[in-house]
């Protein structure tokens, strides 16, 4: 997993050190969101920054596999693997069918159009009470124990729930590495870098693009489901703009382009989040203000941050092309190996 | 359900149909030349609403209307100059992404000054009541917002394919560099643009502010539709971004009054049955 590369073996050390000293740091469940959404920026870092496709929908998947999830268990007391497997494949369906018009257009169209079926599916959910609870969200779902064979293991607690997140975030994360690494990833890369060129070469650029999409899909799927179980409540938000732009946002100020980029970001916006909301009610405020920032002064995120604290002081690091604003990435994450 | 009912519906289409046709136009003009799709579109809509309850108590209802054009329009020029114009190099998602942010900046600005509980706005005296036009009674407010939407729009339309300044424009958006190696000043055609853009939906938010009220979510809530707009009308193309506005209307409002769940979903499905048969939009040419 690790052959040639002892920064990386580092990293992933630091981040099993991460996994446990989280929940000292924060509460439990704040604990259990950064994984879940670390999840979801994933797999947005998969189509954005790995294919070069920045869809402003994500939420869509994440909030249908939720209610999904949720309906199953509340209707059908469906056993705990059963519904992460159900929520995924919703993601994976739906992300195909979204995926396959978005992907006709490219660009700011292709922004637009995510953003557009987003809404729509938020307007369905918002409008169709009686299945999804509209604005009052959708109440009253169980978290069913793990059920392995003859073991069964409760999750009732929020400190268990942590290390069953914690534990099937690890496997996502591995699933998501062994993607970018394979050639299929190189090929991602290939169609972020030049399209045209990768057209060329001979691949069928819309046919990766759809299967990025729709791989994304079933991660966000995924993580939907595990927010649905947190807090036995699945609210509107989770399938409006707020959560897709939430998405984004953590995967822009964490790097794009690299495998811990999105962890990093989605444990500072949630973090951060948990801390101003307490002190301020406006603190979307402070959000946009601080994505004004990024954007204008520090496009490589909190990974290249680093890597400038880390330049400063005589080591080595990324450096950014100041003129074309292009993010460096920082190691060989990003890039493909020979 | 009779005559009255769906004559009611269709001109309720018209006017929110002229409406998104304004913003569409605007969005167009600015994503056309600049290559920004504008997040804050929306913002600025529900901007201009808000500026218009305030400056209205003290100017009255035009003064109102040109405080929230020239307010908002002048908004605009500022986030292009201070904002948008270091981003041209880099890749145009960060250019969404300062959209957004300023988005998030606005509306939450909108709540600490004006409050997040939504308020009621009255049309001026002189409009107020209904006219009786032979199959329904409607609104005179209303129609004049139809009115005075359509007569911006093809102003917009006259400006941009009959003026000397309308042909740089189209220049512009056809070839920038070519047109800045000819001798025209690009980046202050960029910024105007992007001022009477912004501008145009702020006076739209004005003038819908007594037909819908005020809420601080009103900008984000028509934006989803005003994106519709450009894509089904297809890039840069005013007749396709006026076209497409009332076609989105028009379906919106008969759905309402059929069957009102679906309404909005109606409208994305129209988009994407668009988008697959006409990739580069309804009146597009790239």
């Amino acid at each position: 997993m690790f052959e040639g590369r002892p920064g990386a073996f580092l990293r992933f050390v630091l981040l099993l050190v991460a996994i446990v000293a989280l929940p000292l740091a924060v509460r439990p469940v704040v604990a259990s969101e950064i994984w879940i959404f670390s999840i979801a920026a994933m797999a947005l870092n998969l189509i954005f920054g790995y294919t070069g496709m920045l869809s402003f929908g994500q939420a869509t998947f994440f909030g249908l596999a939720a209610y999904t999830s949720g309906l199953m268990m509340i209707h059908w007391h469906a056993p705990l693997l059963v519904v992460l497997a159900a929520g995924t494949l919703v993601g994976a369906l739906a992300a195909a069918a979204v995926g396959y018009v978005c992907i006709q257009r490219v660009g700011t169209y292709f922004i637009m159009l995510t953003f557009g079926f987003n809404q729509m599916f938020f307007f369905i959910a918002y409008k169709w009470t009686a299945v999804t609870g509209g604005d009052d969200g959708l109440p009253g779902i169980p978290r069913p124990p793990l059920a392995l064979g003859p073991w069964s293991i409760s999750l009732e607690t929020s400190v268990r729930y942590y290390v069953f997140v914690a534990v099937v975030f690890l496997l996502a994360f591995y699933a998501m590495k062994r993607i970018v690494d394979s050639p299929l990833g190189v090929i991602f890369q290939s169609i972020r870098e030049n399209p045209v060129r990768a057209a060329a070469v001979g691949y069928d650029v819309k046919w990766y693009k759809w299967i990025a999409f729709t791989l994304a899909g079933a991660f966000t799927g995924f993580a939907g489901v595990l927010y649905s179980m947190m807090f036995g409540i699945v609210p509107l938000e989770s399938i409006s703009w707020i959560i897709s732009g939430d998405i984004v946002f953590m995967v822009l100020i964490g790097g794009i382009g690299n495998l811990y980029g999105p962890l990093l970001g989605a444990a500072a916006f949630k973090w951060l989040s948990e801390a101003i909301s307490v002190l301020w009610n406006r603190w979307p405020l402070i959000l946009g203000v601080a994505l004004v920032l990024v954007v204008l002064f520090l496009r490589g995120g909190l990974v290249e941050a680093f890597a400038r604290i880390r330049g400063a002081f005589g080591g080595g690091g990324g450096r950014r092309d100041a003129d074309e604003g292009v993010p460096v990435r920082v190691g060989a994450e990003g890039e493909a190996r020979t | 359900m009779n005559v009255a009912f769906f004559a009611g519906a269709i001109l309720n289409g018209l006017v929110t149909g002229m409406l998104y046709a304004l913003m569409g136009v605007g969005l167009s003009l600015i994503l056309g030349l600049l290559n920004i799709p504008n997040f804050a579109h929306g913002v600025l809509y529900a901007l201009g609403a808000y500026v218009m309850i305030s400056a209205g108590k003290a100017f009255g209802f035009l003064g109102g209307a040109l405080t929230a054009l020239a307010v908002v329009g002048l908004l605009g020029a500022v986030i292009e100059y201070f904002g948008v114009r270091r981003l041209y190099r880099v890749h145009s998602d960060y250019i969404l992404l300062l959209s957004f942010g300023l988005s998030l900046i606005l509306t939450e600005s909108i709540i600490l000054v004006w409050g997040p509980v939504g308020i009621t706005s009255q049309p001026p005296a002189f409009l107020t009541g209904g006219i009786d036009l032979g199959v329904t009674v409607y609104p005179k407010y209303r129609l004049a917002v139809m009115f005075i939407t359509t007569a911006l729009v093809l102003g917009c339309y006259l400006f941009v394919t009959r003026t000397r300044y309308g042909a740089i424009l189209r220049a512009g958006i056809e070839d920038k560099d070519m047109a800045a190696a000819l001798g025209i000043n690009i980046r202050r055609v960029f910024t105007l643009t992007f001022a009477v853009g912004t501008g145009l939906a702020g006076l739209g938010g004005a003038l819908m502010s007594p037909v819908r009220g005020l809420l601080p979510t009103m900008g984000i809530d028509i934006l989803p539709f005003a994106f519709v707009v450009v894509v089904l009308g297809g890039l840069g193309s005013l007749p396709g971004a006026i076209l497409a506005g009332l076609l989105v209307g028009v379906v919106q409002s008969l759905m309402t009054a059929i069957w009102a769940p679906g309404a909005d979903a109606s409208v994305f499905a129209l988009m994407t049955l668009g988008i697959i048969a006409r990739p580069q939009g309804l009146l597009g040419r790239r």
